[in-house]
């Protein structure tokens, strides 16, 4: 690499650096600031201030932000578990069994294609109906339904990595299907079921529309709660910041923890024996 | 232990034939080879009986008992894949004892017990070394053998090994072949043997069979297959340098039959030879022409003129080996004609040497291989 193409890529890797990192910088140094110090125009308060708990104690105590905050960990997670139960069978029998000769994973992917607001009038019918609104379980329900399809399209690439003939070599072994399944295939699957997993998380985690549609108070999510902080007659940036910068944290964990495993999910070829 | 029977057995992959109607038995205790190309559907065979392929139509049977709709789990058989398909995610400990782990087999070992058994065929294969790695440190000959290890480790009905030396280097090859034979011999085991390696299956089988595009064109021991090959196809496939095989004319001459090919190849064909020759015959441009056979190791060359039949030939290229030379000579359509003589050859290059053929060993075929054309032009 010449000298021009150094400085090319210090360019490009700063730029991209600032557009990631810049976002979050102001998050965290607004969520610190009092209110006088977020609105000032001088330059120089913009990183020098001084720091106070001011916002954090506000939204903790005005705010029912820990109720919220239990209600996004409870949905993510739970429909998070469902998600790979349900996906982890199913792309195992779309990958092993052809299942459906590709039709049937193909109408599962197809859920996915449309855009969710298209399917958010006739679900909220449905969902009133029900009696289903403003409930935990009923947002869970919508996650599920709507992680299910990507996660069955992720895992079918991992499940289809695996070497058919490896569950051969253990039937002949003598192990049942079930036993081949703990044994061989979900070992062997693990780096794919803990990217699926973590995508399915931080997507339950982010889900904003739903949330916002079907959920009024009883089960809604912290996202909802940031939002309503963007009031008709004041913005108040800090609560807001203070709580993006809590909700943000496990996000950016998964992001770590994902680097690690995505690239080894990645170059799982390499895992064949 | 048990006899393992293919009735018929016919494999279709979509529309394509694998497999066409293959047959054979394999006895109870009997170490038995199958010998094909690739592409002849030997694994595809070895995973029928194995029960992991289902059989299209036909009958696999197990000591008389059809097994055709047995999953792999029932039929207590014993594979070693040419692939060697070791999970990835064990250890070589692991990967050996995981068949004696098996709930299916009632095996019930305590750990010292598994442990015992994992480090004997570990050591009689010379792996137990090895036995904390992952498969993925292995080297491939190390694979193949930690594969043929969990093969063995178990007491099967029958043994199947696909290739199971084939990624081994010469030296193991040998070693690993004289402890097979033992392990046979020991347990008295049922052992299935695919190899395209025709050293392999003569070296180490009881009996065999030729495959070829599915079908089997020859069974036997190996003596019978390489010295009585069927078809011009054994005599190709087994040997090296393979059967000789010379396509001629047939000429009758005062009731006198000849097989010739040009003016200078004139062989004078008498009695069950002569019967065999025109049984065999085809019309090729109103000509009657026939495939002769004869093994290298089965013509004599001589300075002086051995007999009446013997041929007259410039030397080729003569190429030494360790207890023996090969004599090439050119024929008329530019094929050669391999000799083997025992010792080192004293004959050079173009020097005329007479060619005697051994009656007792000249065969005659039919058509149904082409011959490779070698070495187009000289200079």
């Amino acid at each position: 690499m010449g000298t021009l193409g150094k400085v090319f890529f210090w360019v490009v890797t700063a730029f991209v650096l600032f557009v990631i990192v810049a976002p979050l910088a102001w998050i965290y140094l607004t969520a610190f600031k009092s209110p006088n110090d977020i609105f000032t125009t001088e330059a120089r308060k913009l990183i020098f201030f001084k720091p106070t708990m001011e916002n954090f104690n506000r939204l903790f105590r005005e705010f029912p932000f820990w109720d919220n905050f239990l209600n996004t960990v409870i949905i993510s997670v739970s429909s998070t578990v469902v998600v790979m139960v349900i996906s982890s069978l199913a792309a195992y029998s779309f990958a092993r069994w052809n299942t459906g000769r590709g039709h049937l994973l193909f109408t599962t992917i197809s859920t996915r294609m449309f855009p969710g607001v298209v399917a958010a009038i006739p679900f909220f019918v449905m969902y009133r109906n029900l009696g289903l609104l403003d409930t935990r379980f009923g947002l869970a329900l919508l996650h599920i339904y709507f992680n299910t399809s990507f996660a069955t399209f992720l895992l079918y690439g991992f499940f289809k990595e695996i070497p058919e003939e490896l569950e051969q070599a253990a039937m002949v072994d003598g192990y049942s299907r079930v036993d081949i399944f703990r044994k061989i295939v979900l070992p062997l699957v693990r780096p794919g079921l803990a990217v699926t997993a973590v995508f399915c998380l931080v997507w339950s985690w982010n889900e904003f529309l739903f949330s916002f549609l079907f959920t009024r108070v009883a089960a809604r999510p912290v996202t909802v709660l940031i939002s309503s902080f963007w009031g008709s007659i004041e913005v108040q940036y800090g609560p807001m910041a203070a709580g993006a910068a809590i909700v943000i944290l496990p996000t950016l964990v998964a992001a770590w923890f994902m680097q690690r495993y995505i690239i080894r999910g990645l170059t799982f070829g390499a895992v064949k024996g | 232990m048990a006899e393992v029977w293919l009735e018929n057995v016919v494999k279709m992959y979509g529309k394509k034939m694998a497999v066409r109607g293959v047959s054979f038995t394999c006895r109870e205790g009997e170490f038995f080879s199958i010998l094909g190309p690739t592409g002849a559907g030997k694994t595809t065979i070895l995973k029928m009986i194995a029960g992991i392929e289902p059989v299209t139509a036909g009958k696999i049977y197990f000591n008389d008992r059809v097994v055709n709709d047995l999953p792999p789990q029932e039929r207590n058989v014993s594979m070693a894949f040419e692939t060697y398909n070791l999970y990835p995610h064990m250890t070589v400990y692991e990967n050996i004892a995981f068949p004696l782990r098996a709930p299916r087999w009632r095996l019930k070992l305590t750990p010292e017990e598994e442990k015992k058994r994992v480090e004997e065929i570990a050591a009689f294969l010379g792996i137990d070394r090895l036995l904390d790695r992952l498969p993925q440190n292995l080297s491939g000959g190390q694979k193949q053998r930690v594969s043929l290890a969990r093969a063995l480790v178990r007491r099967a009905e029958v043994y199947l090994l696909d290739e199971p030396i084939a990624h081994l280097d010469a030296k193991l090859k040998f070693s690993t072949q004289t402890l097979l034979k033992e392990f046979a011999r020991r347990y008295g085991s049922t052992i299935i043997y695919v190899t395209h390696d025709f050293r392999e299956a003569l070296a180490l089988s009881d009996r065999m069979v030729v495959l070829r595009r599915g079908k089997v064109e020859q069974e036997g021991t190996p003596e019978e297959i390489y010295y009585y090959p069927r078809t011009d196809f054994v005599g190709r496939l087994v040997g090296d340098p393979p059967m000789n095989l010379v396509d001629g004319e047939l000429l009758s001459r005062n009731g006198v039959l000849f097989f010739c090919k040009g003016e200078d190849f004139m062989l004078r064909l008498e009695g069950t030879l002569a019967e065999k020759a025109e049984s065999v015959a085809w019309e090729e441009n109103g000509k009657r022409v026939v495939r002769l056979g004869i093994r290298p190791e089965h013509i004599r060359l001589s300075g002086e003129k051995p007999s009446e039949n013997a041929l007259r030939f410039p030397v080729y290229a003569v190429i030494h080996e360790s207890e023996s030379s090969v004599v090439t000579f050119r024929l008329k359509d530019n094929t050669f004609l391999y000799v083997r003589t025992v010792g080192f050859c004293k004959y050079g290059r173009g020097e005329e040497v007479w060619i005697d053929f051994d009656p007792q060993w000249v065969f005659f075929y039919g058509k149904t291989v082409e011959v490779a054309k070698e070495g187009s032009s000289e200079q």
